[in-house]
C-alpha cells in the first residue's frame, strides 16, 4: 500500500508580461482574476468563488490565514504547502505546488485580487514584495509547521493552531495498490469494507449482507480523520464524492449517506436478519448468504461467501484501463445463475457472459456460472 | 459512623510499588502509518516473534532480535486480541467476526482473512467491542461481547435479529448476545456460553483450565470483578439476559430481587479506586513464566492507574474466591495495561491502550531479577480468620501487633445505578495472631467472620527479618463462602427509587 502524490498540472494563459507601473486598484484586481480564472490556474482547485473543495482544498473566501499575513500567503504560493492544516476552524489535508511558472508580477495580481475578493480585506501586493520573497525564502516546500514558525498568526485575530495531527494520512494521492479496510460505512451494515483500487475507484462491500453496496470516485477514499483510528471507534467513516453506482435495495428509500451514517438511532431501518433483496438468485435455492472470508489476489480483495450448498467469490479489482472496477464472480458447483444489477443515469454497466436486460437482470447460464465478470464504470470516464 | 471509617482508612498507610526484583524498560513501538500505537493484542509467535494488534487494524510481529517490525496484516476493524495458531496463522476478535488470518503463500503478509465465526449480532453502537480470543485443549474458541452504550445509538442498519426488550438501559443489548461469553465449537457452533457481562475486556484461563473474565465497573456492577465463567451462568448485567432461553420480560424491568438470586457472585471483587476501576485481560503465570513464586496465580490488567493485579484463588465450597494485591505498580509501568503475554524467556510483555478513556499506549517488558521480593505471597481462608503466607521471613515484632493488621470488611451493592458506595463498612478487629516457625506465615484470628463481605486489610509497616518492606500492603479478599456453614446468600441490592 504505498501513496503517490497525483503530479499537478498546471496550464495557464501565456499572457503578454506587463511591468506596468501606476496601474489603479480596479486594474490590478481584473488582471489578478483574469490570471485566477485561467484554465488550469488557482479556480481548478480553489474554485470561481473562492470556496475550495471540502476537506482537501482549504477556502481563499474569508480565510482566516491571509488576515494580516500577505508574507504568509507569498511564501505558500512561492514554496508551496503540504500537510494538514486548520482553516477558519476546519481541517483540510492535501498539498498546494509551488506556483513556479507566474513571474513575480503576474503572482502580485493574482495574490492581490485573492485578498480582495469575495469580501476580503487585505493588501494589494506589489511585485517587490513577491521579488524579495523569491531571493529570501528557503527552498523547501513548507510544512505547516515550517511556515507558521517563520509566519505566525497575528495575536489579535486569535488563532491558536494552523494544523492539525491526522490520525490517518488521507492526503489527496493516486492509489498504486488496493487499500481494504474493514470499518463502519454509511448505507451498510456495521460490517462493511471499505476499499479504494488504482484508479482511484473506491467501494464499499457490506459483509453483513454480503453484497457491493455503492462505488465512487471522486472527491477522495474515505475521511477518516474523524479519528476512527485512535478514539473509540465510534465514528463512521465519511467520503466526499458522490457515488456513481448504488446497488438497489428495496429495504432503503431515498436516504441519504448522512442520514445513514448516524449513530443515535433507537431502533433500525432494518436489521440483517430480515434482508430480503439479495442480488444474487441461484436456481433452485432460496438460501440467504453466509459470509465466508476474503482471500487477497495481488492485493484485491476476493469475497467469499455461500448461498446453500453453493460458495460464490466475487473479485473486486479495476479494469485494464482503470475506468471502473470489475467484479469477477464464480460460482460452485456451477448453477444458472440471476445477477440483480443497478444501471444509473451515472453509470454504465456491462457483462462479458450471458444476457443483460437493460433493468440491469444478468441472467448466466450454469456454464457460464463457473467465471464471468461485470464490469462498472461512471458514465463520464466511461467515453 | 461513616466519617469515622474514612478517618480510620485514611490513617493506615498504603503502600504500594513494584518490589526493586523487578523492572520495566519500554519496548520502541511498530511504524504504524496511523500515529497512535495503542494495542489491543498482544501475544507471541511459537518462533518467539512478538505480535501486536492495533486500533488502526495492522498486525505486525517483531523479530526476535527486537531491532525490526514486519507487517503482517491490516485493515482490521478494531482488533481486541490476538492468538498465534502457528508461524503464519491468527486467531483475531475484530468487531465483526472472530477471524483466522493466514499467509498462505509463504511471504510473510497475510493473504487469507477467514471467518471463524460471525454468528452474533452488531448494532454498530461503538461500545460493542469484540474482546480477547482464548481456546482451550479439546479446541473451543471463547470470545467476548460487550454490550452497547448509551452514549449512542444503533446504527440505521445492524445486524442480527434486533430485539427491543435488550434495547433500554445504560449498557444495552439489542444485537444477538451482546454482554455474554460466547463459544464456537470444533464441529462449528456459536453459542451464548455465559450472560450478564458488561464490558468483559479480557478472557483467560488459569493453569488447570478454569476460564475467568473480568468485568468494567458501571450499571449492575458495584465495582469491577473477575468472573469464574461457567456455562449458563448468568454474571449480574441485566442486559443480556434478553437473550437467555426461558427469560422472557425486559430485563432491566425485572425486580432486582429476581435479578439477584440469578446471578452469580464474583470470585473476586476488585475495590473501586483503591484496587481496580477498569480491569483488563487475564494471564496465569505460567511454569515457563520467570516471573517469582507466584506460579498458577492470575495477572490481571488494570487501565486507569499504572498498575497490573496479582489474583490468588481458592476453592472453598466448591466455588473459586480469592485475593487480589497490586503487584506491578506505578511509574515506570505505564497507565492502559491492557495485554499481557510471556516472552520466551519468561518475562511479560505489556501492551497499553486507552480508546478515549483513561489510559496510555506503547508497549513495555516487565523482568524479574531471579532475586525474592518481598511480597504476599497467598492470602488463604482459615476457620476464623486469615493466614498470609509471605516469601521472606517477616519481623515477628512488627507482625505479631494487632496494629499492623487493620482489616475491614464491605459489600457493594447490587443495582441498576452506576456503580456501588462501599456498604456497611465496618472495621474488624483482630483476635489472635500466630507466626509459623519459618516466620514466613501468619495466621490472623478474627473476632468475627461475615461471609459475602470484601474483607481488605492495608498492612502497616511490615518488614522482612532482612528488613526490606512489604512491596504491596494492601489485599483484599472476596469472602463469599466460609470454609464450612456458609449462610445463604444475602441479597445486597440497592432497590431503585419509584
Amino acid at each position: 500500500m504505498t501513496f503517490r502524490s497525483k503530479p499537478f498540472i498546471l496550464v495557464f494563459f501565456l499572457t503578454t508580461s506587463g511591468h506596468l507601473f501606476g496601474l489603479s486598484k480596479e486594474e490590478i484586481l481584473r488582471k489578478g482574476k483574469e490570471l485566477y480564472n485561467g484554465a488550469g490556474s488557482c479556480v481548478a482547485c480553489h474554485m470561481p468563488d473562492g470556496m475550495g473543495q471540502k476537506g482537501t482544498i482549504p477556502p481563499l473566501a474569508g480565510s482566516d490565514w491571509l488576515k494580516g499575513g500577505s508574507a504568509r500567503s507569498i511564501a505558500i504560493s512561492l514554496r508551496g504547502l503540504a500537510g494538514p492544516i486548520k482553516v477558519n476552524g476546519k481541517q483540510f489535508y492535501s498539498a498546494m505546488p509551488p506556483q513556479l511558472l507566474f513571474d513575480d508580477q503576474k503572482l502580485a495580481y493574482i495574490l492581490s485580487y485573492v485578498n480582495n475578493a469575495w469580501g476580503n480585506k487585505e493588501p494589494i501586493i506589489d511585485k517587490e514584495q513577491v521579488a524579495q520573497a523569491r531571493k529570501e525564502l528557503p527552498q523547501d516546500v513548507f510544512t505547516p509547521e515550517s511556515l507558521l514558525k517563520r509566519f505566525p498568526f497575528d495575536k489579535k485575530y486569535n488563532r491558536k493552531n494552523g494544523t492539525f495531527t491526522p490520525t490517518y494520512d488521507d492526503m489527496v494521492s493516486e492509489i498504486t495498490d488496493p487499500i481494504i479496510y474493514r470499518t463502519f460505512m454509511p448505507g451498510a451494515s456495521p460490517a462493511a469494507f471499505a476499499v479504494a483500487l488504482p484508479g482511484n475507484h473506491y467501494f464499499c462491500w457490506d459483509a453483513g449482507e454480503c453484497r457491493l453496496r455503492y462505488v465512487w470516485t471522486k472527491g477522495g477514499f474515505i475521511r477518516a480523520n474523524q479519528n476512527h483510528w485512535s478514539s473509540n471507534g465510534k465514528p463512521v467513516a465519511q467520503f466526499n464524492g458522490v457515488p456513481y453506482y448504488r446497488a438497489r435495495t428495496t429495504q432503503l428509500n431515498d436516504q441519504t449517506f448522512d442520514e445513514l451514517s448516524r449513530t443515535n438511532n433507537q431502533k433500525p431501518i432494518y436489521d440483517t436478519s430480515e434482508a430480503t433483496d439479495f442480488p444474487i438468485t441461484l436456481k433452485g435455492t432460496r438460501e440467504v448468504p453466509t459470509y465466508l472470508g476474503y482471500r487477497l489476489v495481488n492485493g484485491f480483495p476476493k469475497f467469499r461467501y455461500s448461498l446453500g450448498k453453493y460458495v460464490i467469490t466475487e473479485l473486486i479489482r479495476h479494469n485494464a484501463n482503470k475506468s471502473g472496477i470489475q467484479r469477477t464472480f464464480t460460482v460452485s458447483p456451477t448453477v444458472q445463475t440471476t445477477l440483480h444489477l443497478t444501471p444509473t443515469s451515472q453509470s454504465t454497466v456491462s457483462s462479458n457472459r450471458g444476457n443483460l436486460s437493460p433493468d440491469g437482470t444478468l441472467l448466466i447460464t450454469a456454464e457460464e456460472s463457473n467465471e464471468f465478470s461485470v464490469l462498472i464504470q461512471p458514465r463520464e470516464e466511461a467515453n | 459512623m461513616k466519617f469515622i471509617f474514612c478517618y480510620l482508612l485514611l490513617a493506615c498507610i498504603v503502600f504500594s510499588e513494584t518490589a526493586p526484583q523487578y523492572s520495566v524498560i519500554d519496548i520502541p513501538p511498530p511504524p504504524t502509518k496511523f500515529k497512535n500505537i495503542q494495542i489491543d493484542g498482544l501475544t507471541f509467535l511459537p518462533n518467539g516473534k512478538l505480535v501486536v494488534c492495533l486500533p488502526s487494524g495492522e498486525i505486525f510481529f517483531r523479530d526476535n532480535k527486537g531491532e525490526k517490525w514486519e507487517l503482517f496484516a491490516e485493515g482490521l476493524h478494531n482488533p481486541l486480541g490476538v492468538l498465534a495458531l502457528s508461524n503464519s496463522e491468527l486467531i483475531v476478535t475484530q468487531r465483526p467476526e472472530l477471524t483466522r488470518i493466514r499467509d498462505l503463500d509463504g511471504d510473510g503478509k497475510a493473504d487469507d482473512y477467514e471467518v471463524v465465526t460471525d454468528q452474533f449480532g452488531m448494532s454498530g453502537n461503538y461500545h460493542e467491542f469484540n474482546f480477547t480470543p482464548v481456546r482451550d485443549t479439546q479446541g473451543n474458541y471463547f470470545f467476548a461481547l460487550g454490550t452497547g452504550s448509551s452514549g449512542d445509538g444503533v446504527r440505521s442498519i445492524t445486524r442480527g435479529t434486533f430485539n427491543e426488550k435488550g434495547r433500554p438501559g445504560r449498557m444495552h443489548s439489542s444485537a444477538p448476545y451482546r454482554g455474554c461469553i460466547m463459544k464456537f465449537t470444533p464441529d462449528g457452533k456459536t453459542i451464548p456460553y455465559s450472560y450478564g457481562h458488561r464490558t468483559p475486556n479480557g478472557l483467560g484461563f488459569d493453569l488447570k483450565g478454569n476460564l475467568f473474565v473480568t468485568d468494567n465497573q458501571g450499571d449492575w456492577v458495584g465495582s469491577s470483578k473477575l468472573f469464574h465463567v461457567q456455562q449458563d451462568r448468568f454474571y449480574g448485567h441485566a442486559a443480556s439476559l434478553a437473550w437467555k432461553p426461558g427469560f422472557n420480560e425486559v430485563p432491566i424491568d425485572s425486580p432486582v430481587e429476581k435479578l439477584a438470586k440469578l446471578r452469580t457472585r464474583a470470585c473476586v471483587v476488585f475495590p473501586h479506586g483503591t484496587m481496580a476501576n477498569s480491569p483488563t485481560e487475564v494471564l496465569a503465570i505460567s511454569k515457563n513464566a520467570n516471573f517469582g513464586p507466584f506460579t498458577g496465580q492470575l495477572l490481571v490488567g488494570e487501565m486507569n492507574k499504572p498498575r497490573i493485579v496479582r489474583v490468588m484463588l481458592e476453592n472453598v465450597d466448591g466455588e473459586l474466591q480469592g485475593a487480589c494485591v497490586p503487584f506491578i505498580d506505578g511509574s515506570p509501568l505505564g497507565r492502559g495495561c491492557n495485554r499481557m503475554a510471556w516472552a520466551p524467556d519468561g518475562s511479560l510483555f505489556v501492551g497499553q491502550t486507552k480508546h478515549t478513556w483513561a489510559g496510555g499506549q506503547g508497549i513495555q517488558q516487565v523482568s524479574w531479577n531471579g532475586k525474592m521480593p518481598f511480597e504476599i505471597q497467598k492470602m488463604e481462608l482459615t476457620e476464623d480468620g486469615f493466614q498470609f503466607t509471605f516469601t521472606q521471613p517477616v519481623n515477628r515484632e512488627k507482625a505479631q501487633k494487632k496494629e499492623t493488621w487493620p482489616f475491614f470488611r464491605y459489600f457493594f451493592e447490587y443495582r441498576k445505578a452506576y456503580g456501588s458506595p462501599r456498604s456497611a463498612e465496618e472495621k474488624v478487629e483482630v483476635n489472635n495472631i500466630h507466626i509459623s516457625k519459618n516466620a514466613k506465615v501468619v495466621k490472623i484470628r478474627l473476632t468475627e467472620l461475615k461471609p459475602w463481605h470484601i474483607h481488605e486489610v492495608n498492612i502497616q509497616e511490615l518488614t522482612s527479618q532482612n528488613g526490606h518492606t512489604l512491596s504491596n500492603n494492601y489485599i483484599a479478599y472476596t469472602l463469599n463462602r466460609l470454609l464450612k456453614n456458609t449462610p445463604p446468600e444475602p441479597l445486597q441490592i440497592k432497590k431503585p427509587k419509584k
